[in-house]
């Protein structure tokens, strides 16, 4: 397998606070990483510094050898990082069609120009892009919410929508934070079939922050635990299991 | 001449203080900003006018009646119009202020046509000579006014528990509800000495100004100046930054250009907001992601 | 609620709507006196200001009332361009429009700055103000307060002044922009500018560049508004600073809000109601404003998605979609 994202050393500081304290790790290609931690463990604070939302005080994140380090939100989503929000990131106002569009901006081809004139060039290319959002949302059976005001949906089917938003433009990496919050039992297991698809069928590597443990056990191939900014374990379900540093991050010292 | 402007930049930034202090307490309380201040100011400048001219009434009373009359009006706004949009966009509220003020503005244009008004002088008193400077009654009044305001209103914030509601509101509503404020209540009674205020702000400036009813566009200018310029929020900060204009103003209409007068209180809050969004005496506001 | 989606006849339907009415319109002079012919033209003018307005404050969602800062800009450069420098006023229309674009970069850079919310209503409405000060105070150009007249001129034989003739120019330049601006809002551009409105940081997550989307609506913006105001200029004949205060400003807004905040179908409408009314009302004073405040007011507190939700609800035809799938 080969690696995709390169995590080195990444530490955030805001005026003496250290936020995240020198984290070190890999993702491969068809991989998927959990990182876990107590409240205040630095989890967003790594995907804030991996996506370019929080400039890090030192190390660097590459995306297949290539430094992102320096650029910004947008720019790093460009080269195949892509995110999804804890409180969810959909546009509500928008419909579930429209949402997974704006997923795909990067992809619709033609200038300011083009669209203003009207060109076919740009009227083509989004209505090939049209057309594959709505393969995707049939894909996961939402295609008949296609023209449905994200606002209205469920939560489930927010989540699911972000997801398909997120991916629609096949990024090799994909950060999810916390997709399970608030679903049923049902819609949970659906999240684990989406994200083991992902991973299994279409090789994107997974960072996924999840607080459900018996998800984060079944979905992730490695565990990264993390408490006070620093990583203080790292291995597979069965061997974090069994650490004691583990244990006493989140039970305390007995 | 420099203790003539100052004195004048004085009187003049008294009530700019005035205005943007006004403004800062609905802010504070209710996080909306009243882009229909200045009519609520020019609607005490009015209300003064038709008491003292037409009704006889003498100014002292005339200036209580004319506040209590705002009050209750900012009272009214606040439970009629603002409280039902109060969840929706700030756009809204924001257009709901300036509609209002727009309503004030067009009932005094229809009582008063397009004339221009001038308010019979107040404090015909001979003006004091202290060498060169001349301290007339009006400056005199209108300083001492605002000072004494001033003295009782930070008293009052500082020394009851009406000071700890205001930050308790201001800081978190729903936190304030949880401990047993009304909120509500409390919006409508800050939209209320807001109106007053600013009513008193067009008192103030009636009886040395030609009343007219487009007077008000220009006084919600040098408020937003005002707190723009002592730090967006800040009660204390909107006082200095009142003053300061005043100062301002006359300095650099003496000194520069007479024209520069209208328009210090625009340049003051292009280059604030770009060199020191937060003011000059207002800390730094903390963006989350 | 679940939207019902316009059927693909529905859809063709309204592409031939949308011809149909300029068409139609074309024949009004037939039909009418010199007045309302006057009220016409105005309406167009309305259209283009409104849109551009209503791009600013509800499809970006941002807190900025240059809007009447642009107008005024487009109207001065295209009297100033066609009495100092002798063009023909036709060119001033686009060069307007870019003036009216460069304010739209100024008030895009306060954004870009961080300046949001009430501080982006505040330094806008300064700037406003500040334009009308340069106008008052710049007399050899503008000519103060006495306002600056636009020379006569002819185009193909017949006066500039004709009515008839104006609102043919009114009508090509009005449809071409709205047209131009429905492409755009139908696009990727379109979708980013309002995910910009919903929630900046996830917009950025997409790959938008966000700086660059509010950056370009203000512009176009200040295209459509600059634009407007060289139109006006040739429609009233004579510029004055009085035209660009608050009271444009509220107008504006009534028509942004009457129709529907954020839909190019409101800024239409609400442009063609509420430019007639104060027309009559003009000979009172202070009606104006006291019907702008009351309509303002009732509309946020009665009906805030505006008139175009109305006929969203009687058919979705009037289904505002921000995408396009025929090529």
């Amino acid at each position: 397998m080969s690696e995709l994202l390169q995590v080195n050393g990444l530490s955030v500081r805001f005026s003496g606070l250290t936020a995240l304290d020198d984290v070190t790790f890999t993702l491969e290609e068809g991989a998927v990483r959990a990182v876990i931690g107590p409240n205040g463990a630095g989890k967003s604070t790594l995907f804030n510094a991996i996506s370019g939302y929080v400039t890090p005080t030192s190390g660097t994140v590459h995306l297949k050898g290539q430094e992102l380090t320096k650029l910004t939100p947008h720019e790093i989503a460009e080269q195949g990082v892509r995110r999804t929000f804890q409180n969810g990131g959909l546009f509500p106002a928008l419909t579930v069609l429209e949402n997974v569009l704006t997923g795909l901006h990067a992809q619709i081809e033609g200038s300011f120009l083009d669209i203003l004139l009207g060109r076919s060039k740009a009227l083509k290319s989004e209505a090939e892009n049209i057309h594959r959002a709505r393969e995707l949302l049939k894909l996961m059976s939402m295609d008949h919410m296609a023209d449905t005001r994200a606002g209205d949906l469920s939560g489930g089917q927010q989540r699911i929508v972000e997801i398909v938003r997120t991916v629609a433009s096949d990024p090799p990496v994909l950060l999810l934070d916390e997709p399970a919050v608030g679903l049923s039992p049902v819609a949970r297991a659906q999240m684990m079939e989406i994200i083991h698809r992902l991973a299994g069928e279409k090789g994107v590597g997974i960072l996924l922050i999840e607080h459900a443990v018996e998800l984060v056990m079944a979905a992730a191939d490695r565990i990264l635990v993390m408490a006070a900014g620093a990583r203080i374990a790292e291995g597979t379900p069965d061997e974090i299991r069994e650490d004691r540093a583990v244990l006493e991050a989140y039970l305390g010292h007995s | 001449m420099l203790m003539q402007l100052t004195l004048g930049g004085f009187a003049q930034g008294a009530i700019y203080a005035l205005i943007a202090l006004s403004l800062t307490v609905v802010y504070r309380s209710t996080t909306v900003v009243n882009f229909g201040h200045g009519d609520f100011v020019m609607a005490g400048a009015f209300l003064s006018y038709v008491l003292v001219v037409l009704a006889g009434i003498a100014f002292l009373p005339a200036a209580v009646l004319a506040m209590i009359a705002m009050f209750v009006l900012g009272v009214f706004f606040s439970k009629g119009l603002i409280r039902p949009i109060r969840g929706g966009p700030h756009i809204g509220l924001a257009l709901m202020c300036i509609s209002a003020g727009y309503i004030l503005r067009g009932i005094a244009r229809m009582v008063w046509g397009r004339e221009v008004l001038p308010m019979p002088p107040v404090f015909d008193i001979e003006p004091i000579f202290l060498g060169n400077l001349v301290v007339t009654g009006d400056a005199v009044f209108i300083i001492g006014t605002v000072f004494v305001l001033l003295v009782v209103f930070f008293g009052l914030l500082g020394l009851t528990d009406l000071g700890k509601m205001v930050q308790a509101v201001y800081q978190s509503p729903r936190g304030a509800r949880l401990i047993g404020l009304n909120v509500e209540r409390f919006n409508d009674f800050s939209w209320g000495v807001g109106a007053a205020l600013g009513a008193l702000g067009g008192i103030l400036v009636a009886p040395i100004s030609l009343l007219h009813p487009d007077l008000g566009a220009s006084f919600l200018i040098k408020g937003f100046a005002a707190m723009t310029l002592g730090g967006f929020g800040s009660l204390g900060g909107a006082v200095l930054g009142g003053i300061l204009l005043g100062l301002a103003e006359q300095y650099a209409g003496a000194y520069i250009d007479s024209a520069l007068i209208e328009i210090t209180a625009y340049v003051f809050i292009v280059l604030v907001l770009f060199i020191r969004p937060h003011g000059l005496f207002g800390r730094k506001a903390v963006v989350k992601v | 609620m679940s939207t019902t989606m316009p059927t693909s006849r529905q859809r063709s339907l309204r592409t031939w709507a949308f011809w149909a009415v300029p068409v139609l319109l074309l024949l009004t002079p037939l039909a009418t006196n010199a007045y309302t012919q006057f009220i016409v033209n105005g309406m167009l003018i309305s259209i283009l200001v409104t849109l551009g307005f209503t791009l600013v404050i509800g499809n970006l969602g941002q807190l900025a009332f240059a809007n009447t800062a642009f107008f005024g800009i487009g109207a001065y450069a295209s009297a100033i361009l066609s009495a100092k420098l002798g063009l023909p006023w036709i060119m001033t229309i686009p060069l307007a429009g870019a003036l009216g674009a460069l304010g739209g970069f100024l008030a895009s850079s306060a954004a870009l700055r961080g300046i949001r919310s009430y501080y982006l209503a505040i330094i806008t409405l300064a700037f406003g103000e500040l334009m009308r000060w340069a106008y008052l105070h710049t007399k050899p150009l503008t000519g103060g307060t006495d306002g600056l007249p636009l020379p006569r001129e002819t185009m193909f034989g017949i006066s500039l002044s004709d009515d008839t003739l104006k609102f043919y120019i009114f009508l090509a330049v009005t449809a071409v922009l709205v047209k131009a601006t429905l492409n755009l809002l139908r696009s990727r551009f379109g979708r980013a500018v309002m995910a910009v409105r919903e929630n900046e940081v996830a917009t950025a997550s997409l790959a938008i560049p966000t700086a660059r989307v509010i950056l370009t609506t203000f512009i176009w913006s200040g295209f459509l508004v600059g634009c407007a105001g060289a139109l006006f200029a040739r429609h009233v004949g004579h510029v004055f600073p009085e035209s660009f205060g608050m009271l444009h400003l509220i107008a504006s807004f009534a028509m942004v809000l009457v129709g529907g905040l954020g839909s190019v179908l409101g800024a239409v409408l609400g442009a063609v109601v509420l430019t007639a009314l104060p027309e009559y009302l003009r000979a009172f004073p202070g009606m104006e404003e006291l019907f702008f405040g009351l309509i303002v007011a009732a509309v946020l507190v009665a009906m805030p998605m505006g008139l175009a939700s109305l006929l969203r609800r009687l058919s979705p035809i009037f289904v505002e979609r921000y995408y396009r799938e025929e090529s």
